[in-house]
């Protein structure tokens, strides 16, 4: 990694510090975990009217947005944290035949 | 993992201690109150003892070590630092105004002012963009302020410039927001009036980010998200216990949902709630027919006024009534202007109110309109939806952009801390949430199913305390003269509910001063944040990037104290001038950082392609957009702006708050458009294949 003290150097050149290159596995991860909080958000927010049902003592579409997709949410944080954890742990394993680990992400 | 974990385990106990205390407190003051301790005395204790607890820490944690003051060392446990994240974003907006606005706008608010769950789903939502678009990747830089992203990554000096004026700029209009609760909660408490509580207000403000730093912040964070917690959850799960025997209020509270839609149905039926309907369209009438003359209005009504007082002096009337008559005419609109504005504004006011259920809509009915009614119950329906997912990922967005928050990751030891930090605020943000929704129901239920038909002659005492502060935040008023409560006849501020829950629900009035504190912890814990953004941003990445200067640590401390004490005085001036209420404020500023911020620092995260150019580009058309989109619809740009400038029509129907929406797409759009204009060469030259 480029120190911070090569800060000014890179400045006068008028070079940017371009970021690493993202692994593959982490956009698909990433890609994947979007997906999921796009549908629960945006879907299904767009379809409330639809959902309107009862379900229990809660219309469906007003438990959903005001419970369910937060623990959507926070599921989604706690997925993405253990899957990345893992990954990085993976290349640190295969890490001593050379493979720099990325400490991005 | 520098530390070992006695660390964390003296942090726990630490924790345990802080809680045990702040319930003993509270329960002390219970014991007090029923001694007799009076009520004067609660609200002040309360205000003043909490402040007095963050200043101790605040004080116990300054620091003028560079590495601590920017990112408290790096060495924050991740759960400790998901909790000081939690209380960072949970401001006044979240603690005092969720609620308040699920009570009054239901699922998706009304037609002309959407809101309601999108609030709600846009706060928790944006969290998972942070995770994994923005947070860990700037943990990873090892940065000090969010500038600085800008400056390492594109060089030069107009990207990290323009970062840290927008991040001024969106901070400033988010500290306004958090100073006026402060004010609200200070003049409610103590009495006081309004403009001296902002002052009291801004005295805790300073008081705990003056001697500061990152590393006391965070610890003030910490206290004062247990105590906001606290404050919040207290009150919900008794009035749940209240209503339905059972504390657990988010699980209980879709029971009281079915009963207030019965309770609406049978509003909606009501011929009472009909005459107080006409009652507001006779006024807006009124006011209607006013505008059409307003000079000739205006002599008439002050005629009218004279003459009545002329009347009452002849008729040897009680004093009082003469002198309310004459304050009446005192208060009239000085001139034609005055008359015209505050006429139509009641006009308006009085055509809102004038619907059934008091204008709200129905609680739990997603969007305004029907999607299979008449062409324009459709156009309706469309507009509310469009509206409600705009004000979201408006709020999503501004989420990963506001440069406070992202700041707080950078305060983990790790890369992979700053990701599990993310969701523990989640986390702890979540344990308030949840309950957010609970509250605004259960609060309703107890409005429709108690105050609702009670008499007027004994009105609970708490609603002319409150009238008393401002008359926006609550009015009644028996308006078909039945001397019964309706329905429509109450008119709560978004602000209000909240802080009024404990005497709404009859609770002691202990509960109420508990509210009040976490009001205030919530208040001062962003103001705190945001404070620190403002004074980095301006000191460090203007003034001494800028200048180069070489300046000792205590000079940079002392210039950075003496901005935050410009910063927030100029902030506490915005707010005494009451310019709206929170919520609005608060999405404002969303926007604003949203479309700033969010479009340049993904593709420079992601695009290896994005230039300088591209970046100043884009952030400057986002943020330009934006700004223009908040302002083209206010008072100000309409005398301020020729005509061909304003916005005549909402493009789409979008509203003003929601102006991300625009902004955004178009920083993204400019900034990989100018990206690959000015690409050729540059990147092909650099190579940094060794990275």
């Amino acid at each position: 990694m480029l120190a911070r003290d090569s800060l000014l150097f890179d400045e006068q050149q008028g070079a940017p510090f371009a970021p690493d290159l993202h692994d593959a596995r982490h956009l698909w991860l990433k890609a994947v975990l979007l997906l999921v909080w796009a549908l629960v958000s945006f879907g299904t927010s767009f379809f409330a009217r639809d959902l309107q049902f009862q379900v229990g003592h809660w219309p469906l579409s007003y438990w959903i947005a005001s419970q369910g997709a937060v623990l959507a949410f926070l599921l989604i944080a706690c997925v993405y944290c253990l899957a990345m954890n893992r990954f990085e742990r993976e290349d640190e394993a295969s890490g001593a035949s050379g493979q720099e680990p990325p400490s991005h992400g | 993992m520098g530390k070992p974990r006695s660390y964390v385990g003296q942090i726990n106990r630490i924790l345990a201690l802080y809680v045990a205390g702040v319930l003993c407190f509270v329960g002390l003051m219970a014991w007090a109150e029923q001694q007799g301790l009076s009520r004067q005395w609660i609200g002040p204790i309360f205000l003043f003892l909490t402040v007095m607890v963050y200043a101790a820490i605040g004080v116990y944690g300054r620091t003028s070590v560079p590495d601590e003051y920017y990112v408290a060392g790096r060495r924050i446990p991740p759960i400790y630092n998901g909790m000081a994240a939690a209380g960072d974003w949970m401001s006044a907006a979240s603690f005092i105004s969720l609620s308040g606005a699920l009570y009054l706008q239901g699922f998706s608010g009304t037609p002309g002012e959407s809101g309601g769950l999108a609030y709600l789903l846009g706060w928790t939502g944006g969290f998972v963009l942070v995770a994994m678009l923005v947070a860990p990747h700037l943990r990873a830089m090892n940065l000090y302020t969010v500038p600085d992203f800008f400056q390492v990554r594109f060089g030069g000096r107009w990207p990290r410039i323009i970062a840290a004026l927008s991040a001024v700029l969106c901070s400033f209009t988010y500290v306004v927001a958090q100073i006026y609760g402060v004010g609200l909660i200070a003049s409610r408490l103590t009495g006081v009036q309004f403009e001296i509580g902002i002052m009291l207000g801004l005295g805790g403000v300073l008081l705990c980010s003056f001697l500061g730093g990152m590393r006391a912040i965070t610890w003030t964070q910490v206290a004062q998200y247990v105590v906001m917690l606290l404050a919040f959850l207290i009150p919900v799960s008794w009035l749940a216990y209240k209503q339905l025997g059972n504390p657990a209020a988010p699980v209980v509270a879709g029971m009281q949902l079915e009963k207030i839609a019965q309770i609406e149905d049978r509003l909606l039926a009501s011929a009472s709630e009909r005459e107080v309907v006409a009652g507001y369209l006779r006024r807006a009438h009124e006011y209607e027919a006013r505008l059409r003359d307003v000079g000739g209005a205006l002599e008439r009504e002050r005629h009218a006024a004279r003459e009545r007082i002329q009347l009452l002096r002849g008729q040897n009337a009680d004093v009082g009534l003469i002198v309310s008559a004459s304050r009446d005419l005192a208060a009239m609109p000085r001139d034609e202007d005055e008359a015209r504005e505050r006429w139509t504004r009641e006009m308006h006011e009085n055509y809102q109110r004038a619907h059934l259920l008091g204008g709200l809509p129905r609680h739990s009915q997603a969007f305004a309109g029907a999607p299979d009614g008449t062409a324009q119950e459709r156009a309706l329906f469309d507009n509310s939806r469009r509206n409600f997912l705009a004000l979201m990922f408006c709020l999503m967005v501004g989420t990963a952009g506001l440069p406070h928050l992202l700041a707080r990751y950078y305060t983990v030891p790790s890369v992979s801390g700053a990701r599990s930090s993310v969701a523990w605020s989640l986390f702890f943000i979540a344990l308030l949430y949840l309950s957010a929704p609970a509250l605004a129901v259960l609060v309703k239920y107890e409005v429709m199913h108690n105050l609702v038909g009670s008499s007027f002659a004994d009105l609970p005492n708490w609603m002319a305390q409150w009238a008393k502060v401002d008359a926006s935040l609550l009015s009644i008023e028996d308006i078909n003269r039945d001397g019964i409560v309706q329905f429509g006849e109450i008119h709560f501020g978004a602000d209000l509910i909240v802080l009024a829950t404990p005497e709404i629900g009859g609770l002691p009035y202990v509960i109420s001063g508990l509210v009040a504190a976490g009001g205030l912890a919530a208040a001062l814990s962003t103001a705190d944040g945001l404070l620190l953004t403002i004074s980095n941003a301006l000191v460090r990445d203007l003034y001494f990037q800028e200048t180069r200067r070489r300046a000792s640590p205590e000079q940079r401390v002392i210039l950075t104290k003496f901005t935050l004490l410009t910063v927030a005085l100029s902030a506490a001036f915005v707010a005494a001038l009451k310019p709206a209420e929170i919520l609005p404020i608060v999405s404002a500023s969303f926007s604003i950082a949203g479309s700033a911020f969010v479009p340049s620092m993904v593709l420079g995260i992601f695009w290896r392609g994005t230039t300088r150019q591209g970046v100043v580009a884009g952030m400057l058309s986002g943020l330009l957009l934006t700004v223009y989109y908040l302002l083209a619809h206010t008072q100000w740009a309409h005398d301020a702006l020729p005509a061909v400038l304003l916005v005549q029509q909402p493009w789409l129907g979008i509203e003003p708050i929601s102006a991300g929406v625009f902004g955004v797409p178009l920083g993204f759009a400019v900034t990989w458009l100018v990206s690959l204009i000015t690409r050729p060469g540059r990147i092909e030259r650099i190579a940094p294949d060794g990275l």
